[in-house]
């Protein structure tokens, strides 16, 4: 019997909203898959696309993007720029037949700590239907 | 119809003379064009200051040896051209210079821009052993009947873009109005109008979207559809990606001509992804092997991300890559397919601000999700 | 001169394998770096290797060189390596990793160089377009016959036991047989722990290597006289590079330009137009991009004295300019001026980091001998 696929996916956070949701659902002992290994940036925007890429071809199973609702970005207009890189990465993986199922990207606002199990969650069973990134063990990348 | 200028000249005696006129005029400092003073006169774009040296000029032959939009873009990056100066450049080449400028890396002042209706370029290869003058009769005759040229680099051969964004002047070429014999510059600015001023020829009125335009615009399309869904880079998946750059030498020669590629230090090159055997090692924990250098296909698909959004498909990025990569083809696809998004044409429309520097508050609705819980 | 010898019943390039598979087996290499047939089978890529299961798929000698092999070592080990790396190189590639050795760009220490007499390498961008062929061109170079290799690899009289721990005697090999010879005590102690005796005579080998060695060297002799004539003087030489488009593809293949941002490409060469516009004034015209001269001239005053003559800027020209025969002469000239070899020894010192109070006295001209005639005369 082969060991169930436990996916890894790498989330960047940013600080204001969705990581504080994160501690948020921390304290409040909120249970759900610890899949995601989570990077704490100021803001979305401040996520070069090419780390997503990074992240994808260094194996990660999926990356989650997650920053504050669109006009209560803590530095007012940073995740107004997130969606947009985000539609380009995402017409870059489509368009490459790379699995856009694998990226995401969540508005988590600080006090929503119940969203960052359900969006991790949704993140993870979709992963788990794809299986694990061939990109995790290619050897010619 | 607009306002053109007929001259009694086939297009390149014509440009020749005319860029001549601007030198002893005083109405250009210098001119930017394809001039043949190489080897077995090998061509490459010359800044010219003395008519004299024009005689040698090519100012419409079918090679791009480096993206004039590029060049501009280095003159002026600096600052403004201090005096005027004329260019003759391809469509795509006047879109990079175009982007550039959004990217606030070129100046358009002063600068008199001369493009033309373009049956596209032949890769470098042909310079090699003096073979373009073969190829120039069926070339262009190819143009005249607004056919697809053979042998032309593979994003010339699906370029929908042909006829020139943001130019003074326009030279018809592609079933170019008019008999064999003489030429037709269309005046789209009153800075084209001034400098044709006292150069010869009849003002007339003409139209540049004929039947024959269309018809190669069509054939153009097709060409595109074929292109991106026939070819190893249709759709490739990791696998593909991983056959396509398998010979990959990391060597850089594709970014380093890309005109919009304007970094004097790559980020793929910085410090910060300098090697460091902690990267290796946590890279060799899940793989066999791993190999190296490192990162290649990282890099292009980082690159893409940074620069795709502008990339105007000239192709010099495939034309120098040392083990022929179709990266220009792979790049353009993607380009195409992003600029969709943002119904986005690179260089085309000189106020309209570059898509990941401007945003909408309202818009890409269906990208994050924002479901608030109850 | 004495080696060892090994079994080697599928050949040399087997043998190679098998002492790598059990250097990582038996814990004398932490990880193995060799050329591998990339998927698509169009080309050879290296492999860092940490299981050995995966070198059944290497091919330590392969018919081209993409990635010069100095290069692929300093773009993953510039910073160090942990534990023993054992990499496979033609000479070439081991002789460039002592160079940058000696340039700080590669910890020498950390690795066991591992090379084999080289029968060449047959042009790169032919081989991508068509590996077939170039499959079979490279079994001509492996049974002696040079009509498919590179020009570079034609005049190369240094193919043969570079500074490398261990290096695989092939040339003339027996069936069956492969002959090891150790250059360093680092290389005597990889046999000993791999329980390799160095037992057998290599001296018809050493005969086989001196013979094709002089023959090269006059091979080498003749090209370089000829390239000479070809370029002697700033004309010839601006028609020889009259198809450079300035991509400087050359340099970033080069193992030697390490830079990351090449001085030819900095802000020093930036022009404000106005700079631009007085030169072109002065002869009338300017080629643009510029300088394709300053570029070659003075990337062979910062990199001729390390050149190793591999080839690799040639074949990644895209123009086609024989870039490495050019910097092979130059590179040649200045080191004979210093007697010293690149890539010879990584004891032996740079020459522009080492100086003698009494040396070149040919270069300088002496006060008395200049003037007194002068003096006398006024």
């Amino acid at each position: 019997m082969s060991a169930a696929f436990v996916p890894n996916i790498v989330g960047f956070f940013c600080n204001w909203c969705s990581y504080t949701a994160a501690d948020l659902a921390g304290v409040s002992r909120s249970h759900y898959e610890p899949t995601v290994r989570i990077i704490r940036v100021m803001c979305s925007s401040r996520v070069d696309p090419h780390m997503v890429v990074t992240a994808f071809l260094g194996g990660a199973d999926g990356v989650l993007l997650a920053g504050c609702h669109p006009g209560d970005c803590h530095y007012v207009t940073g995740n107004y720029r997130t969606r947009r890189r985000f539609a380009l990465l995402q017409s870059m993986f489509e368009t490459l037949g790379l699995d856009t199922q694998r990226l995401k990207l969540s508005w988590i606002g600080a006090s929503e700590g119940n969203r960052v199990g359900q969006v991790v969650t949704d993140l993870t069973e979709a992963v788990k239907q794809l299986g694990p990134n061939p990109a995790r063990e290619a050897m010619f990348l | 119809m607009s306002d053109a200028l007929t001259i009694s000249k086939p297009p390149d005696e014509a440009l020749r003379a005319f860029l001549a006129f601007l030198l002893q005029e005083k109405k250009a400092a210098a001119v930017l064009t394809l001039d043949r003073i190489g080897k077995d006169a090998a061509p490459a774009y010359s800044l010219i200051t003395d008519a004299k040296e024009l005689e040698s000029a090519a100012p419409l032959l079918p090679i791009m040896p480096a993206n004039a939009g590029k060049l501009l873009a280095e003159i002026t990056e600096l600052g403004p051209s201090p005096e005027p100066i004329a260019a003759v450049l391809k469509p795509c080449e006047l879109r990079a210079l175009v982007e550039l400028k959004k990217l606030n890396q070129a100046n358009l002042d002063n600068l008199l821009l001369i493009s033309f209706t373009c049956g596209g370029v032949f890769p470098l290869a042909i310079r090699n052993n003096g073979g373009i003058n073969e190829t120039l009769p069926a070339y262009r005759d190819a143009l005249a009947k607004g056919e697809v040229a053979d042998g032309i680099r593979p994003t010339c051969r699906a370029c929908e873009h042909f006829v020139p964004y943001n130019a003074d002047l326009t030279v018809a070429l592609v079933g170019g109005p008019g008999s064999s014999g003489t030429s037709t510059f269309l005046i789209n600015s009153s800075r084209g109008a001034e400098a044709l001023e006292g150069f010869e020829g009849e003002r007339t009125e003409a139209k540049l979207e004929s039947d024959a335009i269309d018809a190669l615009r069509a054939k153009r399309a097709d060409e595109a559809t074929k292109l991106y869904t026939e070819s190893e880079t249709a759709a490739p998946g990791l696998d593909g990606l991983i056959s396509i750059f398998g010979r990959c030498l990391s060597c850089r020669a594709c970014s380093t001509v890309c005109p919009i590629c304007y970094c004097e230090l790559c980020y793929f090159d910085s410090v910060t992804e300098d090697p460091a055997p902690n990267k290796y090692e946590a890279q060799l924990r899940h793989r066999k092997a791993t190999r190296v250098p490192p990162g290649t296909i990282a890099f292009h698909l980082g690159r893409m991300t940074h620069m795709v959004i502008s990339c105007v498909g000239c192709g010099m990025c495939s034309d120098v890559c040392p083990v022929s990569i179709p990266v220009a083809t792979l790049f353009s696809m993607v380009g195409k397919s992003a600029d969709k998004v943002f119904s986005y044409v690179p260089g085309k429309d000189l106020d309209e601000e570059l898509p990941l520097k401007k945003y909408e508050v309202d818009e890409l609705s269906h990208l994050g999700e924002e479901r608030i819980e109850s | 001169m004495n080696g060892a010898t090994v079994a080697a019943p599928e050949g040399v390039q087997q043998a190679i394998t098998e002492l790598l598979k059990r250097g990582l087996d038996e814990k004398v290499f932490g990880a193995v770096l060799v050329p591998a047939r990339v998927p698509a089978g169009d080309s050879f890529a290296w492999l860092l290797v940490r299981d050995s299961a995966v070198l059944d798929e290497a091919q330590p000698l392969p018919p081209v060189m993409s990635v010069q092999g100095a290069r692929a070592i300093y773009r993953f080990a510039r910073r160090g390596v942990t534990g023993k790396v054992a990499a496979v190189l033609r000479p070439c590639e081991v002789r460039a990793t002592v160079e940058l050795a000696k340039l700080k760009q590669v910890e020498i220490d950390g690795l066991v160089l591992i090379s084999m007499d080289c029968p060449g390498a047959v042009p790169l961008k032919a081989y991508v377009d068509d590996p077939q062929q170039g499959d079979a061109d490279f079994e001509k170079l492996l049974n002696g016959d040079q009509t498919p290799a590179r020009d570079i690899c034609k005049v190369c009289h240094l193919f043969s036991r570079p500074a490398s721990d261990l290096h695989f005697a092939t040339l003339g090999s027996d069936n069956g047989q492969a002959s090891i010879v150790a250059g360093s005590d680092q290389g005597r102690a990889v046999l000993k722990k791999l329980g390799i005796a160095e037992e057998s005579s290599l001296d018809a080998w050493e005969r086989a290597v001196a013979e094709r060695q002089e023959q090269r060297q006059q091979a080498r002799a003749e090209a370089q006289a000829t390239l000479r004539q070809k370029i002697a003087g700033p004309d010839k030489l601006l028609e020889t590079l009259s198809q450079c488009i300035n991509c400087h593809v050359c340099r970033s293949v080069c193992p030697i330009c390490y830079c990351r941002q090449c001085y030819f490409e900095s802000q020093a060469v930036l022009m404000p137009p106005e700079n631009i516009l007085a030169r072109a004034r002065r002869k009338g015209g300017m080629r643009l991009p510029t300088d394709t001269l300053l570029f070659h001239v003075g990337r062979m005053s910062h990199m001729s004295l390390s050149c190793v003559s591999c080839g690799a800027c040639e074949d990644a020209c895209p123009s086609s300019i024989p870039v490495a025969q050019l910097f092979s002469l130059v590179g040649d000239a200045t080191q004979k001026q210093f007697d010293y070899v690149a890539g010879r020894s990584v004891t032996e010192p740079l020459p522009t980091i080492t100086y003698k109070e009494d040396e070149l006295p040919d270069l300088v001209a002496p006060y008395v001998e200049t003037y007194s005639g002068r003096e006398a005369a006024s």
